[in-house]
């Protein structure tokens, strides 16, 4: 009986005394360092952070000098309610789709500027506000596949781009 | 025709100059421009505009296109008859994209505007089609 509690002291000492810090832990992009002070000799250990599975499969290939690279997109688009036949809905969704596509393209090739605001009152979110804003220049777009399925539009554009595109 | 100093050249130029002159005087100079409004995934609003350049544009034709015209010198109707061919040589030749996105509590609200800046277009009527190029 004392031998046990000899042993649970002991071990409560120990686990006291060995201190774990991890340093970083917000930025979760950079190594962590996780230090352990057992007894007298500190060990320090760099543990990298494992990204996501979906973050690994979402990096944009580079563009390379002497290369051209494809980039396809496929837009959305909604026919208005107040369409007199189907062919104008189509017509109508298909512009729609088209423009959602060169803003994919746009967003792909430029990127985008967000802008975000959260009104914070009594300790409680009263407002979450995101904007996001795309402006660019797209030029020979090719659309590859138009679809038209209960109102819904999509079309398929691919745009191939190389470094003379962005020549000044 | 030969002039009174034995110039053989001189019928060759009168033809040259008739010809020239009655090419530029069929090709005449347009000013377009093209925009259109999609608002959460719908077409708000579209517009083409299409009028003559009330002074000489100058630059380079690049990339022309061709459309039947059917006997009209008209550029509004030529456009009106083939309209989906030359929209898509417009979105072809380069559209600005702006794009203003707000998501408040979750409620989301997207506008999206192309736009083709007016830019001067050289056009020759011909018989059966008419030639439309951008001027760089």
């Amino acid at each position: 009986m004392k031998k046990s509690l000899l042993i649970a002291l002991f071990l409560s000492a120990t686990a006291l005394l060995s201190v774990e810090t991890i340093q970083g832990v917000e930025d979760t992009t950079g190594p962590i360092t996780v230090e352990q002070a057992a007894g007298d000799v500190p060990t320090t250990q760099m543990v990298e952070p494992a990204l996501p599975s979906s973050q690994n499969q979402s990096i944009e290939p580079l563009l390379k000098e002497e290369e051209e690279l494809l980039i396809s997109v496929t837009g959305q688009g909604v026919a208005p309610m107040n369409t007199s036949s189907p062919a104008q809905a189509y017509a109508l969704a298909k512009r729609a789709a088209v423009a959602d596509a060169y803003r994919m393209i746009a967003e792909r090739v430029k990127g985008v500027r967000i802008d975000g605001q959260d009104l914070i009152k009594n300790m409680m979110v009263k407002r979450s506000t995101v904007r996001t804003s795309v402006q660019a220049m797209v030029k020979n777009a090719d659309i590859v596949e138009t679809t038209f399925k209960e109102g819904l539009c999509e079309v398929e554009m691919e745009i191939t781009i190389s470094h003379a595109d962005f020549a000044q | 025709m030969r002039s009174r100093n034995g110039d053989h050249y001189f019928s060759r130029r009168l033809c040259s100059i008739i010809l020239f002159y009655s090419l530029t005087l069929s090709a005449s100079e347009y000013l377009i421009s093209y925009r259109y409004v999609v608002k959460d995934a719908i077409l708000y609003n579209e517009s083409l505009i299409v009028s003559h350049a009330m002074k000489k544009c100058n630059g380079i034709a690049y990339e022309p296109l061709k459309l039947e015209n059917n006997g009209s010198k008209n550029l509004s109707q030529i456009i009106s008859a083939n309209h989906d061919i030359f929209i898509g040589y417009i979105h072809k030749l380069g559209l600005d994209v702006q794009h203003n996105e707000e998501t408040i509590n979750a409620q989301n609200k997207s506008t999206t505007v192309l736009t083709l800046r007016t830019k001067c277009f050289k056009v020759d009527f011909n018989d059966n089609f008419a030639k439309i190029a951008p001027l760089k």
